[in-house]
């Protein structure tokens, strides 16, 4: 066990060197209410029985599609000194290790599945990634990474991009935080998106505007 | 079953979805998310399992409830 976790450090390791050394990395990041989100996954949830709950993770999956859709500069890969869009979009899942290191095995076509079955994909990766039995085509797939802390992690995380991808976006932990409303103030679920982006494939004006797609996609939950 | 075999079934369900945890080692009236590192998506599917081998219906509402190896077991017992 130990040698295998100091055989994937070193992997993990090799990868992001690579990455530093390669890939001139610009970072931004946006805080999204997640006031919408939360309220229709409660909705959701209050009707369905536990085998078929709603977590919030596909929810931030389906909106990254759905802006990558519109920003294709994000998804795809840097090879020959060229950026190579892809068609399809396939979502690498972080998923760290409790014996150490992570692995992102992809979500495949998530931008044409709905969230329910995002959903359930989601739960069978980390359910196979747990036992050990994830196949080397999903641990190659992915088109663009997401990292979500999920509920226990810290609030942001700007992202180290996995070659020769040329984006990762981070989710930090969802907190309740002050925020305006209509001239107001209101406690609000708050979740800082990042976008760690490949200068070689757009800049940041475009990096922004994907993150600002994001936001608002996010508040539409139902059409996800 | 009994609140000893109750507790040995949510811990062996637990394993499964967690092998490297050291069951042994779980206190019970503390967060066991905190002590067993699960993310979002382990605790549903450990919570899936549970209602699978037990037959526990686990309504949205109560999901936020059940924070501790005591209260699980409180809350299996009282719905089996």
């Amino acid at each position: 066990m130990a040698e295998r976790a100091a055989q994937m450090r070193k992997v993990i390791g090799a990868a992001m060197a690579r990455s530093k050394r390669e890939i001139p990395h610009y970072y931004l990041a946006e805080d999204v209410s997640l006031a919408a989100a939360m309220g229709w996954l409660a909705e959701q949830n209050a009707g369905r029985p536990i085998t078929d709950r709603l977590l919030l993770a596909p929810l931030l999956l389906k909106s990254v599609a759905a802006a990558l859709r519109r920003y294709p500069e994000f998804n795809g890969f840097y090879r020959d000194d060229a950026f190579a869009p892809a068609e399809a979009i396939h979502v690498g899942v972080a998923i760290s290790l409790r014996a150490g290191g992570l692995v992102t095995p992809a979500l495949i076509d998530v931008d044409r599945k709905d969230v329910a079955r995002v959903n359930r994909e989601l739960l069978d990766l980390v359910a196979r990634t747990r036992a050990g039995r994830l196949t080397a085509t999903e641990l190659s797939a992915g088109t663009i990474t997401v990292t979500s802390l999920g509920d226990q992690g810290v609030a942001t995380v700007f992202g180290v991009i996995y070659p020769p991808q040329v984006a990762l976006v981070g989710f930090g932990r969802p907190t309740e935080r002050p925020w305006a409303v209509d001239g107001g103030l209101k406690v609000v679920p708050v979740i800082t998106a990042t976008l760690a982006a490949d200068h070689r494939a757009s800049d940041g004006h475009r990096g922004g505007l994907f993150l600002a797609a994001l936001r608002e996609l996010l508040q539409n939950p139902a059409e996800l | 079953m009994n609140r000893d075999e109750l507790r040995i079934a949510i811990l062996e369900t637990l394993s499964g979805i967690a092998p490297e945890i050291e069951a042994g080692a779980i206190v019970p009236d503390k967060l066991l998310r905190d002590q067993v590192d699960l993310d979002s998506a382990d605790w549903l599917n450990f919570l899936v399992a549970l209602h699978g081998r037990l037959g526990v219906d686990i309504p949205d509402a109560d999901v936020g409830k059940l924070t501790t190896l005591d209260k699980l077991v409180d809350y299996c017992g009282r719905r089996l």
